[in-house]
């Protein structure tokens, strides 16, 4: 059933509109949420996760209406690991997420179980032992996505879980998010498209409060198709002249020329061939398609 | 106990017992019957700046969100045991300030005009007694107004205005004997008069009220 979103808008006390009337239906798997800083996925998380309550419009998860009688209930479905958060920098890993299960109610022994087993997938059983303020960004990251993970939610929200993390450990991550995904519902909120690419099928793309796109990858791909171009340059000052005119999604050296990805609504005037498009690609296609 | 640390890291601990140690130096006292009244006020101020960030310092390490899906019921009971383990840590400098008075300044006895080690003693669980009282009701009310806020500073300057306005011969004069400092502004030659206790009982009362209001603004405001 996953979650349902209808007609939801989100309008601060200063006016501004973080969400502007969209519908959503988030379905069970991996759901990826991509968008520039300032499109309102950390509003629509908030709203999801039941911190902030929108200005119009419903919500419903696994059919359950989003109202004050019903947060408990959805509250308790619920795995948030936010953009940023300071984990008790006084207590070890062990202690502070042994203090988060208790918080959540989850029984001891239970929880003890949960907590190996996560710092096990995590690649943190070494660290259990460390106080949480000796951790790199990358580890305290993945002590958050544990915190997330402990009441094993219905409805798991991570907000740039990858940040800091290298790149083994991304995709360690990545396989964690897709198991855990099994029978539930993930909302992946990141910049990072690669990893949208390897772990969902279906996403949104954000821009300013609206959704441009929502739905499968593969149709995302395809609205790209044939507007994704390939071409070659001589200098420096060629490329820039490029850059005015067309959004360049690749820009690498190859010997003595610039490798330039391009993409255009019509073919660039210039010789060029048509070539396949990633994601990056697409989501740089869909994200200025409408300006 | 994951509370303790959370609640008591080395640095507050640490501005707390200096507090005390500073305190004892610097507030002149002639007769020990007088330490009490060096402590209570000068105490109130370490309670609510100590305790103004029991809970936001959820808000400020944005805890806060993950906070908001745990029950409400364990919330609760983890920020009342925060407040029980600052107010026990608390009490303990206060008994410390007030042998540090002794070792310091060592201040005469029978001020009230009897002297003796059962009447110093009478002395010293009566000033206990007030100031836990004390403690207790500053703490309780700076977490409660900076949840209110979502703000420790707006905790400790509420308390400061009304730890200003109390603390002076004008909430002396306005509130007598229940003013909530009563046991500062109590007559000294007159050991048997017990009235200051109306003030503490007010602050027994405003602690209640502040504990029942706690997790409708922790509810409410996260």
């Amino acid at each position: 059933m996953g979650i349902k979103i209808e007609d939801l808008t989100v309008t601060f006390r200063n006016k501004v509109t973080a969400i502007n009337h969209v519908d959503l239906e988030i379905p069970k798997g991996i759901f990826g949420l991509l968008g520039e800083n300032g499109a309102g996925k950390t509003t629509l998380m908030r709203v999801l996760t039941t911190v902030l309550s929108p200005t119009s419009g419903t919500v419903t998860l696994e059919g359950i209406l989003y109202s004050e009688g019903n947060f408990g209930k959805i509250q308790r479905k619920i795995g948030y690991l936010p953009q940023e958060i300071d984990l008790y920098p006084s207590l070890s890993v062990q202690e502070c997420l042994e203090y988060m299960g208790d918080l959540s109610g989850i029984p001891r022994q239970i929880c003890k179980e949960r907590i190996r087993y996560y710092l096990e997938k995590t690649s943190l059983s070494e660290q259990s032992r460390m106080k949480m303020k000796q951790l790199s960004g990358g580890m305290k990251r993945r002590v958050g996505l544990v915190q997330a993970l402990l009441n094993e939610p219905e409805f798991l929200i991570v907000d740039e879980p990858t940040t800091g993390l290298d790149p083994e450990e991304r995709i360690r991550i990545r396989n964690l998010l897709v198991d855990f995904s099994e029978g539930r519902t993930v909302l992946f909120s990141t910049h990072v498209v690669e990893d949208l690419a390897a772990t969902c099928n279906q996403l949104a793309v954000m821009k300013k409060g609206k959704f441009l796109y929502s739905g499968n990858m593969k149709e995302l791909l395809e609205q790209a198709k044939g507007h994704v171009w390939s071409c070659k340059v001589k200098d420096e000052g060629m490329a820039r002249e490029l850059e005015k005119k067309y959004h360049v999604s690749l820009k690498q050296y190859a010997g003595d020329e610039l490798q330039m990805k391009l993409i255009s609504e019509v073919p660039p005037q210039m010789e060029c061939s048509p070539c396949e498009a990633t994601l990056e690609d697409a989501y740089i296609y869909i994200a200025n398609k409408e300006a | 106990m994951h509370e303790m640390k959370i609640s008591l890291p080395l640095q507050k601990q640490v501005y707390a017992v200096f507090f005390a140690v500073i305190l004892s130096l610097v507030r002149g006292v002639t007769y020990s019957d007088e330490i009490g009244i060096a402590l209570e006020a000068p105490m109130a101020i370490l309670a609510f700046t100590f305790c103004a960030d029991t809970y936001t310092q959820e808000i400020t390490s944005k805890r806060s969100e993950i906070w908001r899906l745990c029950p409400i019921k364990k919330r609760m009971h983890s920020i009342y045991r925060r407040i029980v383990i600052q107010e026990i840590f608390l009490l303990a400098v206060a008994v410390i300030g007030y042998g540090l008075f002794f070792l310091f300044q060592n201040p005469r006895t029978g001020g009230t005009g009897r002297s003796g080690l059962g009447v110093e003693m009478c002395l010293f669980l009566v000033y206990i007694a007030a100031v836990a009282v004390t403690l207790g009701f500053w703490g309780l009310l700076s977490n409660l107004i900076a949840s209110l806020f979502r703000n420790m500073w707006a905790g400790i300057g509420g308390c400061m205005v009304l730890w200003l306005i109390t603390n002076s011969g004008i909430g002396d004069r306005y509130f007598g004997p229940w003013n909530l400092f009563s046991y500062t502004f109590r007559k000294l030659e007159n050991i048997s008069d017990f009235s200051w206790i109306c003030g503490k009982i007010v602050c027994i009362c405003i602690g209640i009220l502040t504990v029942a209001a706690l997790p409708g603004i922790i509810k409410k405001r996260g």
